[in-house]
């Protein structure tokens, strides 16, 4: 009888380890006994082609039928009796096909990553969850939580979304958990209303957190006022504005009374935020019926974010009484947020603004209790994050908070030894409900209902741009605005006197706002928004300067526009920064000794027609040597001890223009003394090192698709989980393909009275299981420019559109 | 003969049990067969049983899957496909042996008894 101990004890403690994940250096090993097993592991994840999902579900909370048909790129088309049971089955649907992906991003915006990946390498981890955490995001979602519940129907739309949501969470087994949830060895938890707040919450912090006040600070401190105008001029001069209406601001502006904060003139030592990408940003334009091949107008977008998988977007049509829409929305919240009705459509690009202002707090003592206000102490209050790690005892952090807002950096992180902490004021903290203004740009049928629900949209601000299908085309420039006089905001401010605050708001009918220009068409491309008699003062942490003019550009020169000349600008390559650049960067290498093959480079840079090609050679040469001139101009920058910001390439090619001499030019690293043409011949001939060096290692091509190497990550960097893709584009193009961002989604609309038709295209696809199909069947039209058309179902028996369908029916209770 | 029943026998209860209470039916399924069904074989039946059971199924999902996922999760773990299919049948193919095993060794009669 002894004998079965042996065996029995093997079986146990095999079981036992093989069902739970282990810890080994930095990386956990998935429960393999459940991980590998192929009836309910990730082998389950695999689905066939053709797979298709359940044909009935039974919901509780339904007040009727929800008809959903997918169609064979797996969008849904819902179509339910209700308003709180088309939302209910968004949010089910959704979740169907994203939810490990909607609870990921939740816990990385509300700095929650550590209680499912560790701290990660060099506490990695934990210092991106305290730094969400002390941004305020979590006070910032309860305050949009809170508006959205004041309101009847975003508080419906919100509650009935999360209970689809949760609804789908409460039927997965272990085997059909998402394969992530397998990998990582967790379990999803509820969802809740507070989460849909987070979801707009990260787009804010994606779209609106780009600050240069304490670089311009120290820039400032460094080299005074007039250099700071030359290197960082607020409207560069030459830029095509989304709004040009020279002396047609017709409205009473608001002033400000008092007198302007003054300059600071310290140093700050603290680290700035970390610049979003410059690359994320977008393009829209609509033409209007008098420019088009149709007579009816053309809206067209595509947002530019970082492209990952699963996608940023997932594309739906929402169908119930008063309401017939479909585009797409954040996976997780309900409505759609870029798309089109019967009667309109929209669309969005991010609007460049300064919404952030640093405030240089003094406290009273070092328990940070209280600090300077107008002549007093005032108490702080003491938020203390708790942020959970897993197989670990929690780490508390300790966030002051004062009126302004949080101070982000203090001795306890990420701050030198300072006798002034900086408090950070940020306009995404203020309460407001954006939900209901896609709320009624989903109902819209007219300009005035265009108008109406973005009177309701404070944060991120956003270039919203609308057509219908009467044949009205506008621009629109709306978010919640300070009202600011010349460099106010520009630079950090003294904390210790309320008047330096945000004394009072743009009214929202005095935003730049075009409608049915005489130009016949309207556009936006993230550059300044109005020409110089606006009567609001402007600054942003950078602005866009070639993707708007090459719109425009085109769409001037253009007539009886049709939807395939709209693809192709789409999807255009053409850089205006290659043209205004790469002739004078040519001269300069004259009478520079070069070797046969550099002649050779030399020659083919002429001859090149800046277009970004995937097979173009010459542009991968144009940017690594622009790339090279930046960086040795610029190096006063790179190299300082305190937050600087690099002037944009726009304003670099100026100054190289026009003052060669400037004493940015000079490389510090050398002895000599450099002018502009010095620093591009030495930018050239590194650049031609590293190249050579490059092709060793990667491989012999430098195609620009290769160099470029655009690449759609995994959200969690499961380097088999992403794609690379063969694509043309930059970001300076109006195809602003980067490596890791570009165009999320392309969408073109023709506003046909006898009918709107849309076609769109995405780099993913809809479904967020690597195993699917639906995972990526998208990305080859997007990487080739093509599109998909997109089926707007008028009634729920469209047979055409039809790849499978689930009926959803209440339960009887 | 006896021994390919209790394989056989060990994959068939070891699928069904499997769904109903994930993946750990396995061993309850290989004790079973080794208390019932026992051999001189006990260990090795388990695990053909399991192992058999779990390379037919992982082949035949991998062979209908769309997206060649085996292969990007092979890559995560920075091994060949064959590798993961190989570990795959190794995990099912242990906890059965030993489950069988257990299960033949529990049972109080001897095999070949020398008492009749």
């Amino acid at each position: 009888m002894f004998r079965v101990i042996p065996p029995l004890l093997a079986t146990l403690i095999l079981v036992y380890l093989l069902n739970n994940s282990w810890v080994i250096g930095n990386n956990r090993i998935p429960p393999l006994g459940k991980f590998l097993d192929p009836v309910s592991g990730f082998w389950k994840n695999a689905e066939p082609d053709g797979y298709r999902g359940p044909e009935n579900i039974t919901l509780t909370n339904l007040e009727g039928e929800v008809h959903v048909t997918y169609d064979s790129l797996l969008i849904p088309h819902i179509f339910a009796a209700t308003e709180a049971d088309l939302y209910l089955v968004q949010g089910y649907v959704t979740a169907t096909h994203r939810l490990w992906q909607m609870e990921f991003q939740i816990h990385a915006s509300s700095g929650r990553l550590s209680s499912i990946l560790g701290v990660g390498q060099d506490s990695a981890i934990l210092k991106y969850d305290r730094k969400q955490r002390r941004l305020g995001i979590p006070v910032a979602a309860e305050r949009a939580l809170n508006e959205m519940m004041k309101d009847n129907r975003t508080a419906l739309a919100v509650e009935r979304c999360t209970q689809g949501v949760n609804q789908y969470i409460q039927s997965l087994t272990y085997a059909n958990l998402p394969l992530e949830y397998k990998l990582m060895d967790y379990q999803p938890e509820p969802w809740t209303t507070l989460k849909c707040a987070y979801l707009l919450k990260s787009m804010c912090q994606t779209l609106n957190m780009g600050d240069k006040d304490i670089q311009m600070t120290n820039a400032l401190a460094l080299y005074g006022p007039e250099m700071v105008e030359l290197l960082y001029p607020d409207n560069e001069p030459g830029v095509d504005p989304v709004v040009d209406n020279p002396g047609g601001w017709d409205f009473e502006p608001v002033t400000l009374d008092g007198v302007p904060p003054a300059l600071p003139e310290e140093l700050i030592r603290i680290a700035g935020l970390t610049s979003p990408n410059p690359n994320v940003g977008s393009n829209n334009w609509v033409v209007s019926g008098a420019k088009t091949a149709s007579g009816a107008p053309i809206l067209c977008n595509d947002p530019h974010l970082n492209t990952t998988l699963p996608s940023v977007w997932y594309a739906a049509q929402l169908n119930a009484p008063g309401v017939n829409v479909m585009g797409v929305g954040f996976p997780g919240a309900p409505g759609i947020i870029i798309g089109f009705n019967d009667s309109i459509a929209w669309g969005v690009t991010n609007a460049q603004r300064d919404l952030i202002d640093w405030y240089k707090i003094t406290y009273e003592d070092a328990s940070r209790s209280k600090y300077q206000l107008n002549g007093e102490w005032k108490p702080t209050e003491k938020r203390i994050e708790e942020i959970k790690i897993r197989g670990h005892e929690s780490f508390y952090d300790t966030v002051v908070y004062t009126q302004w807002g949080p101070v982000v950096y203090d001795r306890n992180f990420g701050g030198k030894r300072e006798p002034h902490d900086y408090a950070f004021r940020w306009i995404s903290h203020d309460p407001s409900n954006e939900l209901l203004t896609f709320y009624g740009l989903n109902r819209a049928k007219k300009y005035e209902d265009f108008m109406n629900a973005l009177d309701h949209f404070k944060a991120p601000g956003q270039n919203f741009v609308f057509a219908s299908v009467s044949g009205d085309i506008a621009v629109r420039i709306q978010g919640k605005y300070p009202v600011r006089r010349p460099l106010e905001g520009k630079f950090a401010l003294d904390g210790s006197k309320s008047s330096n605050g945000w004394q009072a708001f743009i009214p929202d009918r005095q935003n730049v706002t075009m409608k049915n220009p005489e130009r016949g068409f309207v556009s936006s491309a993230n550059q300044y928004p109005a020409d110089s008699t606006y009567p609001y003062y402007v600054t942003a942490s950078d602005f866009e300067a070639y993707r708007n003019r090459r719109i425009n550009n085109t769409l001037r020169s253009s007539a009886s526009i049709k939807v395939e000349d709209m693809m192709l600008l789409q999807n255009d390559n053409y850089s205006i920064k290659a043209e205004e650049s790469l002739p004078s960067m040519l001269t300069a290498l004259d009478s520079l000794p070069l070797s046969p093959a550099e002649q050779e480079i030399v020659q083919q840079l002429k001859a090149w027609n800046y277009n970004n090609d995937k097979d173009a050679v010459e542009a991968t040469y144009y940017d690594a040597w622009w790339n090279n001139i930046m960086r040795l101009t610029w190096d006063e920058v790179i190299k300082a001890d305190v937050a600087l910001q690099m002037p944009t390439s726009f304003n670099t090619i100026r100054l190289m223009k026009e003052q060669p001499d400037l004493k940015f030019f000079d490389v510090m690293e050398t002895e000599a003394r450099e002018n502009a043409r010095d620093v591009i011949r030495l930018a050239f001939r590194k650049t031609i090192n590293d190249l050579e060096e490059w092709k060793r290692r990667r491989g012999n091509s430098i195609r620009w698709a290769d160099y470029k190497d655009t690449y759609i990550q995994h959200l969690a960097r499961l380097e088999p989980l992403g794609r690379h893709v063969q694509h043309g584009g930059n970001d300076e193009c109006v195809n602003a393909s980067a490596r890791t961002y570009g165009p999320s989604w392309r969408m073109i609309v023709s506003l046909d009275k006898s009918g709107i038709k849309a076609r769109a295209t995405y780099p993913g696809g809809q479904s967020g299981n690597p195993g699917s199909k639906h995972y990526d069947d998208l990305l080859p039209a997007w990487s080739t420019g093509t599109y998909h058309e997109l089926h707007f179902m008028k009634t729920t028996n469209d047979s055409a559109t039809l790849y499978y369908s689930t009926i959803f029916t209440p339960d009887k209770p | 003969m006896r021994f390919i029943i209790q394989t056989l026998v060990i994959a068939l209860v070891a699928y069904v049990l499997e769904r109903f209470v994930g993946w750990w039916g396995i061993a309850v399924a290989a004790a079973l067969g080794g208390y019932f069904l026992r051999t001189r074989m006990n260990f090795l039946a388990g695990f053909v049983g399991v192992g058999l059971l779990w390379l037919l199924l992982a082949l035949y999902t991998d062979a209908a899957s769309a997206n060649g996922l085996a292969n990007r999760v092979a890559d995560i773990f920075t091994i060949p496909k064959t590798l993961l299919v190989l570990v795959t049948v190794l995990v099912g193919g242990v906890v059965g042996g030993f489950a069988a095993l257990t299960g033949a060794r529990l049972h109080p009669k001897k095999r070949n008894s020398v008492y009749h």
